[in-house]
């Protein structure tokens, strides 16, 4: 898929931003620089839509990730111009422009203390207040981050991007089960996200793969469910049969203790069989996954390269096995 | 056979200029500047602040939990409905918990629900006032005149829209007088708002009207009591029979993915 300056931005490779960056002075100039309100003017000139807004905040991130500062400032002006100086958004996008030209620590501290200025005066202001835990997490103030976020989401417990912002700041804290739970907040918002359903898997296998004392099995059993789950609301979804074939393997290599569980605490294992049926089934379908794209077929090349090769490794590894 | 004799009357052509463009051209514009009227005088929507903000989503948190459930595991969802029901009775979540358990205020004496209710009045006063005037216009200067002829025939139906304002028995409906003209043009220039301002204006009076029937209660209904829901949804959320979309989850993909 081509990227579109009509769709969000995070995922885009460098070479993707960089190509989308190029085209801020042709979006630039073409477009006029204030979309008048008068009805005879409108009548002459191209119509206003909500279009081009969103191409001008998109066009904004890739020139600010790909340093084209002085387009984004552009981007930037048309928008002040347009929705003025106090909308909550704009705001934050001006923060950010602020944060991408600050060269020093001192002067994201003036950032920072700016945000908190703004926090001060309204305090539901969200995307600056997102933009305040954004900007410590880039600081490297994770604990500072996760008080922020925790803050917001006192008032605003209905966010899904701010749970998996939270879930992400935990696990790279170590903190597994914290991470269970804000990826579970998430799947509560948007219960048919079968990403967030893998996400949650891979949490949990991490989470067994450390959690030495215990119950291994109880975040194994959860694991193995969720990453079934998203594959039944995402068929050909690599990550979920990637993450299947490595929960079935970790189960089937080191058989755990099944002890008898008590009720109602979490999930239980299914039978031996239906493990290795699964683990078959995961196997066949990372090869099918891999040989398509492998074969340059059309419609088999959404894929992430970086994640085909990942694939590819670990069936490698896994056959090898069999041979031994 | 006995051919009905073709009515004609005989009215200055003069007419048809001074009247039909005028109400044409004043209808227009007054279109155009009730658009411009509402723009100026909409109120900007209303910040909420933070306690607000609070016990509103934390009251679609427990909707979401309690329509989501599913994608949990029992003791997961157990945590949260505890906690949520907890909050919810002790009146953990509402804006103002020390007003817990009294009566509502009075909608009309709670200056928020002013503003809204003072914009819809500025609303309907822009409808209402250019219409009289036009209305009255139109009947002191022009009523009684037949203005045009429709080009082609019509039933005996038509009568009463296209002649109002001319009270003559046997007049071919086809012809058609001044104010009919004017109700024309109320609902007929919707288009030419649309050309002119834009999809979403205010010049239309027939897209208002539709607005306003269709805009639910601003801000989930004033005079309901925040704690009253919080209640009710605690008892929703008490008698959800939890069950998770996880059981048996493998067996359904195994099913799912020989078929």
């Amino acid at each position: 898929m081509a990227p579109s300056l009509l769709q969000p931005q995070g995922h885009l490779s460098p070479a993707e931003t960089l190509k989308l960056a190029q085209q801020a002075p042709d979006i630039l100039r073409r477009n006029p620089k204030a979309i008048s309100a008068s009805p005879l003017l409108s009548l002459f000139s191209a119509p206003e839509t909500a279009d081009l807004w969103t191409i001008y905040e998109n066009l904004l991130l890739s020139c600010l990730r790909t340093g084209d500062d002085e387009s984004a400032h552009h981007c930037l002006e048309r928008l002040v111009l347009r929705f003025g100086d106090n909308n909550e958004r704009l705001m934050a996008f001006k923060g950010l422009v602020k944060e991408a030209e600050a060269s020093n620590h001192n002067e994201l501290l003036a950032v920072l203390k700016e945000y908190e200025d703004i926090l001060e005066d309204n305090q539901a202001n969200i995307p600056i207040a997102k933009r305040r835990v954004a900007l410590f997490r880039s600081m490297g103030k994770t604990p500072e981050a996760i008080t922020a976020l925790i803050g917001l989401l006192e008032f605003s417990p209905t966010d899904a991007e701010a749970w998996s912002e939270l879930a992400d700041l935990y696990l790279s804290q170590g903190l597994y089960s914290q991470a269970i739970h804000a990826l579970e907040e998430v799947l509560v918002v948007t219960p048919n996200a079968w990403n967030m359903h893998a996400r949650l898997g891979e949490v949990s296998l991490m989470a067994a793969n450390v959690s030495t004392e215990g119950f291994p099995q109880k975040h194994l059993a959860e694991s193995l469910k969720r990453f079934c789950r998203s594959i039944e609301l995402c068929e050909d979804y690599l990550r979920g049969y990637y993450g299947l074939k490595k929960v079935t393997d970790k189960l089937l290599s080191e058989p755990v203790k099944l002890k008898k569980q008590t009720e109602g605490e979490g999930f239980s294992l299914p039978q031996k069989e239906t493990i290795e049926k699964l683990n078959q089934a995961a196997t066949k379908k990372l090869a099918e996954i891999v040989r398509r794209h492998g074969a340059q077929e059309p419609l088999w090349q959404g894929y992430n390269a970086d994640e085909i090769v990942a694939a590819k490794a670990l069936l490698d590894s896994s056959a090898s096995n069999v041979v031994r | 056979m006995v051919q009905i004799p073709v009515q004609t009357l005989h009215r200055d052509p003069q007419l048809f200029y001074w009247i039909l463009i005028p109400i044409t051209v004043v209808m227009v514009l007054t279109g155009v500047l009730r658009h411009y009227a509402s723009v100026l005088m909409a109120t900007a929507p209303k910040k909420q602040d933070v306690k607000a903000m609070r016990e509103q989503r934390f009251l679609g948190r427990g909707v979401t939990l309690r329509t989501n459930h599913h994608v949990l595991s029992q003791k997961a969802f157990d945590v949260r409905r505890e906690t949520l029901t907890a909050g919810y009775e002790s009146g953990a979540y509402l804006k103002e918990p020390e007003k817990k358990g009294q009566p509502p205020a009075n909608p009309l004496s709670d200056p928020s629900a002013m503003d809204g209710m003072m914009g819809m009045m500025k609303n309907n006063m822009a409808m209402i006032i250019p219409n009289t005037l036009i209305m009255s216009w139109i009947n002191a200067f022009f009523s009684g005149y037949v203005i045009m002829k429709l080009p082609f025939p019509i039933t005996i139906k038509f009568k009463s829209m296209l002649q109002a304002g001319v009270q003559t028995k046997d007049m071919d409906p086809r012809w058609m007088s001044s104010i009919s003209w004017y109700f024309l043009c109320i609902f007929g220039l919707q288009f030419v708002y649309v050309f002119l301002l834009g999809s979403d204006n205010a010049a239309s009076q027939v897209a208002q009207q539709m607005q306003q029937q269709q805009m639910p209660n601003p801000m989930g209904g004033p005079g309901q009591d925040p704690d009253k829901q919080f209640k009710a949804e605690a008892e929703n959320l008490a008698v959800v029979e939890h069950y998770s979309v996880l059981d048996d989850v493998e067996e359904r993909l195994l099913a799912g993915i020989k078929s």
